[in-house]
């Protein structure tokens, strides 16, 4: 299963069709706002280890999770449905 | 690195027909779309995280954001009485009116300088008027004209000493200088002093009056009892009037009188009207008599068509 995937992402990624996903999603998420409630996560996280020097892992490993619950269910179904509509009329070629 | 990049060519074909080999099958293709959504999903999570470490570590972030204000002096109030800044609406409180030093009335501070100028005689006006009344109170003390009224007539009626003419001299030098200019010829006191507007026909003498009569309209106001001294083609009293006005004031004396009726009869209506309007009424006259043949020669030639058809 795991195999399929590979597959299947490398394939998109060669034909450089992952790159055109990335950017709508980018800018799909910068339309809403959620950019913005992600940079008031990491605010807080940097706020909340103020002492210590705050690392860029420590800001992925903090904000990461919530950043991936805040995503609009809008968002994440339209890229789901345009993601898998591609990976289906390819096989038409 | 040969071999890698041999074997990766081989498998760009091994690749394809894998990868229509899984999308045969729609759950493979589902699988595969929320698997690469993850990875592009955290592809871009990853890139905003970055941006803001960035500009947290290069001091961006502090720059575009700036320094936070403090909240507490800005908020706006809203309480029943007060602005929204936290003034008060009501009205200035009393210690911000003057009263004023002469009449001790209290007067706001915006209205003080306009009252003073009233009240003290400060203005141009006012110090006139106040300039008259002391030189008035100087020279008669007595004289009720100098401190009760303002008007110059009383004052000149009020007394008949040669100081009192000099100063109402002065006075209409200061005021009225055009019909001082129309009264030039006028020698003599009794004169001027009818030319006053205050006078009547009935102190003069008939030369007077004829005099001033070819000088100003002169016509006896119905409020005021007083002469217009305007010129003898002042609009404002109609040229019926004048004639009116000298034909009663000058008839008993002489002769003169009609010749003065005339005079201002000529001057004043429009030179044309009469020998024009008797122009125009006899080309009517004219007309009427032309119109009726020629009507009734078109009645003729209307007809007679008729009669031979």
């Amino acid at each position: 299963m795991t195999v399929n995937n590979t597959i299947a992402h490398q394939r998109l990624v060669l034909s450089g069709d992952r790159e055109r996903f990335r950017e709508l999603l980018r800018r799909r998420l910068i339309e809403c706002g959620w950019r913005d409630q992600v940079r008031m996560l990491c605010r807080e996280a940097v706020k909340e280890n103020e002492n210590s020097n705050v690392t860029f892992d420590m800001l992925v490993t903090k904000v990461t999770p919530r950043a991936r619950a805040l995503v609009p269910d809008t968002v994440k179904k339209e890229l789901l449905q345009k993601i898998k509509t591609y990976l289906l009329t390819q096989k038409d070629q | 690195m040969k071999m890698n990049t041999i074997s990766s060519e081989l498998s760009m074909h091994d690749l394809n027909n894998k990868f229509f080999e899984i999308m045969q099958n729609e759950n493979n293709a589902e699988e595969a779309a929320n698997f690469i959504y993850d990875s592009v999903c955290d592809d871009v999570t990853l890139g905003f995280i970055f941006e803001f470490h960035h500009g947290l570590k290069t001091g961006l972030t502090d720059l575009i954001e700036g320094e936070k204000e403090e909240e507490e002096p800005y908020k706006i109030v809203s309480t029943p009485e007060c602005d929204v800044f936290g003034f008060s609406i009501m009205k200035k409180t009393p210690d911000s009116n003057c009263s004023c030093p002469n009449c001790e009335r209290p007067v706001s501070a915006t209205r003080f300088a306009p009252h003073l100028e009233k009240c003290m005689g400060m203005g141009r006006n006012s110090s006139r008027i106040a300039s008259r009344r002391i030189a008035s109170n100087s020279r008669e003390p007595t004289s009720y004209a100098g401190l009760l009224s303002d008007d110059e007539d009383d004052v000149d009626w009020s007394g008949g000493s040669v100081q009192n003419e000099r100063r109402k001299r002065r006075i209409k030098n200061n005021n009225n200088r055009k019909s001082n200019k129309l009264h030039k010829n006028n020698n003599g006191t009794q004169n001027s002093d009818a030319n006053d507007g205050g006078a009547t026909y009935e102190t003069m003498t008939a030369n007077e009056k004829k005099n001033l009569l070819l000088q100003i309209c002169g016509v006896v106001s119905e409020h005021t009892k007083k002469l217009c001294t305007r010129s003898t083609r002042c609009p404002q009293h109609t040229e019926e009037q004048r004639r009116a006005l000298r034909n009663s004031v000058l008839e008993p004396s002489t002769p003169e009188s009609q010749t003065m009726g005339l005079t201002a009869e000529e001057a004043g209506s429009p030179p044309d009207s009469s020998p024009s309007s008797s122009c125009s009424s006899s080309s009517r006259k004219r007309d009427r008599h032309r119109a009726p043949p020629k009507t009734k020669n078109k009645r003729e030639r209307n007809i007679s068509p008729n009669i031979r058809d």
